[in-house]
């Protein structure tokens, strides 16, 4: 039976080798029952990818494989994006060597979630040992949206573009948080945008359930976010994940729509061994822009596992002459009011800078400039980006935030409310004179069944400890 | 979706009524009508206590905790709604049941080790490795079309346990007939907050020695249950058994004071305004699957699921 799994297509001169065994065993399939499907001898897919979908260019690769365009061939409507999965290999062959659980994850969490803000899954195909997983087409993401900003002349993200993004982003993070899924990887590049102008959260491959009752979010994990996204607590230690580790990404995202650059660009210090590192530099160009933590913002601070190490951090310098704020202590015990005074208004310095800075180069005729996004867009900026994990605003208490006028909740997304001073648009591209570029899509590896790269799962992941370890090297 | 149950595909897509799970039984069985007729097998619920029992023997093995065998039993029953049981291994769909189960419970469990600990334990029923076991878990998460996120009655349990005041007792009765109803159709039938409420109901009026036995278990929870549905939401209770309590011994003291727990809990179900018909008829599945256990043979089952297995070469790969 093995007979209807193309033997190895995917593996190039693997599948010379493996042809004597394919062979022996198309013999002994010839007397098998073909009914007898999974439990013995060949699995078989009853859908076909390539019956189904036409794979036009390929999009990306990432750890855990390939995510390709396609068309349906049986005339459905719309692109689909392809994520597949690759399949490991035992020396030259594919092998079956049972899915990883990050994989598990995102097929059982994209298979349940449904809403505007949210990538839609359309299905799941396994087949040939790989696992496939059709989705909705999104035209843009995040990254790719900022990217084209920062391209000569440098302009700002207009205003209103800026609130329709963050809207919709925290709108499909309430509905993740209300669901118990934490997502844990936010980021510009998982965030998707389809070309009427809805924003999709996307890549669950993170993502986790965090209601668990027996079983708090502790276990396995250390490294979770990508690190320029990734909240304090976690830089010090915690291994408690709360829902308030995707709002921090989300501040860091909405600093990053307003700047055109990631607002804490830090090295990540690497695994050495077994011992987790501190992230010292990531902390540090956090407290460059936020100043340095204390208990009395943060109360809970000094039981991080790594708070001895904060004391080792240089606070931010002040240009002279910009701030009344004297001199900074070199340890976080001393000084602590002045420095809680200080933290709140370094990020404001920065903001207010950002809002009306040089980058902005836009035309009071183009889409407008972002010092109308006024204090509130600060007060939420410092809501998201709040050292204290408690007192960061939760999603749904971001949508409510007079920053988007008080719309509140989705049902204020693209309803025009008289009481509220603005509409948030659900087209976070309304009233755009120009498009943005549409995704790249490549030629020159479409064949979804043949492409091969060496192993490339999703690995050293925190929670995929169970792997056997060589597989850590493969990123 | 995953936290709540009325969006779950759990309720879209495998929950089925009586009818529609007879059908389903009844066209696979008729589409492999000469297997079924070579190979006699016991009836599903002997079937479901055979399995039931040798997915423990390797959750112990592998020290696996109770959600995720409780899982893994949802696992089996949904793959054998689409399956018939006569063209698989089922010590083999036993395993892979158990090692996604634990992944999707955030207790895996590596997949050679699965192997080695099935392979000890069903050693003439099953040659194992681990491309044969990764396999099957492709052809399970296709049949169950990726739809892996269980809701469980125990979370139910657990949060009603202080509610409702239950003795340590009674929790735990509650729980091992939570427990026990994996080994019926009723996972596939009812809403796990159904099942949770109609297990706690049991665990108040269920007493194994009571003269009567089992018509008696179901009458007093039958009677609960008709009082519930008979009040009004809002309506107190009517009737009190607790004027007369001078004077009597110290069983029928406890006697009273139980039936006054049943109560107020009939009268919690009638303010919540659960499904009392289905509560009724879960009370039924379950009574019914406790005296179809009293005739369980095991020696029988077993050898009536390995003859397939053999016959068929099923143990091989
Ligand atoms: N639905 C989609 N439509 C278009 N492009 C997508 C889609 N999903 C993913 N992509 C592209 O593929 C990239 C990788 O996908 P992602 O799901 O984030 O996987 P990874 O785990 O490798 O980050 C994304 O950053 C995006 O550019
Ligand atoms: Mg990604």
């Amino acid at each position: 039976m093995s007979l209807t799994n193309p033997p190895s297509a995917a593996s190039g001169p693997a599948s010379v080798s493996a042809r004597p065994q394919t062979l022996k065993r198309s013999v002994q399939a010839a007397f098998e029952d073909p009914n007898d499907r999974g439990a013995k001898g060949g699995y078989q897919s009853k859908v076909k990818v390539m019956d189904k979908y036409r794979v036009v260019g390929f999009i990306s690769s990432g750890t855990y494989g390939r995510v390709y365009k396609a068309h349906g061939r049986q005339g459905q409507p719309g692109d689909f994006a392809i994520k597949k999965f690759k399949p490991d290999k035992e020396g030259e062959q594919i092998q079956y060597t049972g899915i990883s659980q990050s994989a598990i994850r995102e097929m059982a969490l994209c298979s349940e979630l449904r809403h505007d803000n949210v990538i839609r899954l359309i299905e799941i195909i396994l087949e040939d040992k790989c696992i496939f997983m059709v989705f909705e087409y999104a035209e843009h993401d995040l990254l790719q949206i900022i990217h084209h900003h920062t391209q000569q002349p440098r302009h700002n993200i207009p205003p209103t573009t800026v609130k329709s993004i963050m809207f919709q982003l925290l709108n499909g993070c309430q509905y993740l948080h209300t669901n118990w899924v934490l997502h844990r990887d936010l980021k510009p590049a998982n965030i998707m945008v389809t070309s009427s102008g809805q924003v999709k959260i996307g890549d669950l491959g993170l993502a986790r359930l965090f209601n668990k009752p027996l079983h708090s979010l502790f276990s396995g994990d250390k490294v979770v976010v990508t690190i320029w996204y990734r909240a304090p607590e976690l830089l010090l230690g915690s291994r408690h994940y709360t829902p308030a580790i995707d709002l921090w990404a989300v501040g860091c995202i909405f600093a990053e729509l307003l700047s055109l650059r990631p607002i804490f660009k830090g090295e990540e210090a690497k695994m050495d061994k077994k011992t987790v590192p501190f992230q010292r530099n990531q902390m540090q160009k956090i407290v460059e822009i936020m100043g340095l933590p204390n208990k009395e913002r943060w109360p809970l601070l000094t039981s991080m596992p790594e708070y001895s190490n904060l004391s080792t951090l240089t606070p931010p310098i002040l240009h002279p002459g910009h701030h009344h704020h004297p001199h900074h202590p070199h340890h976080p015990h001393h000084h602590k009011s002045s420095s809680a005074a200080a933290s709140t208004s370094y990020l404001e310095r920065w903001y207010s800078s950002t809002i009306n800075g040089h980058t902005s180069t836009s035309s009071p005729a183009s889409n407008g400039s972002l010092t109308s996004l006024g204090t509130e867009g600060y007060r939420l900026l410092a809501g998201l980006l709040e050292y204290d994990p408690e007192k960061r605003l939760t999603a749904a208490q971001a949508l409510h935030h007079p920053f988007f006028g008080g719309a509140g909740s989705a049902s204020g997304m693209g309803m025009g409310n008289a009481s509220s001073a603005e509409r948030i648009s659900g087209n976070c591209f309304e009233g755009l004179k120009t498009a943005y570029p549409t995704r790249r899509v490549s030629q020159d590896d479409n064949d979804i069944r043949t492409s091969s790269l060496p192993g490339t799962k999703r690995s050293g992941l925190p929670d995929d400890s169970l792997r056997p370890v060589k597989r850590v090297k493969d990123a | 979706m995953a936290a709540n149950f009325w969006e779950s595909t759990q309720r879209r897509h495998w929950q089925f009524s009586k009818d529609e799970l007879a059908q389903m039984r009844e066209n696979l069985e008729e589409s492999e009508q000469s297997l079924v007729q070579m190979f006699p097998l016991p009836q599903r619920r002997h079937l479901n206590i055979y399995f039931n029992q040798q997915l423990g023997r390797l959750g112990k093995r592998l020290g696996v905790r109770q959600q995720a065998l409780a899982t893994a039993q949802t696992y089996l029953k949904r793959f054998y709604c689409t399956v018939e049981i006569r063209r698989t291994n089922p010590y083999l769909v036993i395993a892979t049941a158990l090692y996604l189960a634990c992944k999707m419970e955030e207790c895996p469990q590596h997949i050679r080790l699965v192997v080695s600990e099935a392979r000890t334990l069903w050693p003439d029923s099953l040659t194992l490795d681990i491309s044969r076991l990764g396999e099957c878990e492709f052809y399970m998460i296709s049949e169950m079309h990726s739809q892996l996120i269980i809701h469980q009655p125990y979370r139910t349990l657990t949060s009603l346990q202080s509610d409702l005041f239950l003795s340590q007792d009674e929790a735990n009765l509650a729980l091992s007939i939570i427990n026990d109803h994996y080994m019926t159709d009723l996972p596939l039938l009812y809403p796990p907050h159904i099942i949770a409420l109609t297990a706690i109901l049991l665990a108040l009026v269920l007493r194994p020695n009571s003269p009567g036995g089992t018509a008696t278990n179901m009458a007093a929870a039958t009677a609960a249950l008709m009082q519930a549905q008979a009040q009004a939401p809002g309506r107190t209770s009517s009737s009190n058994s607790s004027q007369n309590s001078v004077g009597v011994s110290d069983k029928e003291r406890q006697q009273e004071a139980r039936l006054n727990k049943v109560q107020r809990y009939a009268g919690f179900l009638t303010e919540s305004n659960v499904d009392i018909e289905g509560m009724v008829d879960c009370t039924q599945e379950l009574i019914s699957f406790y005296e179809c256990h009293e005739q369980y043979n095991d020696k029988i089952t077993r050898e009536q699921i390995n003859r397939f297995v053999k016959a068929r070469g099923l143990d091989k790969p």
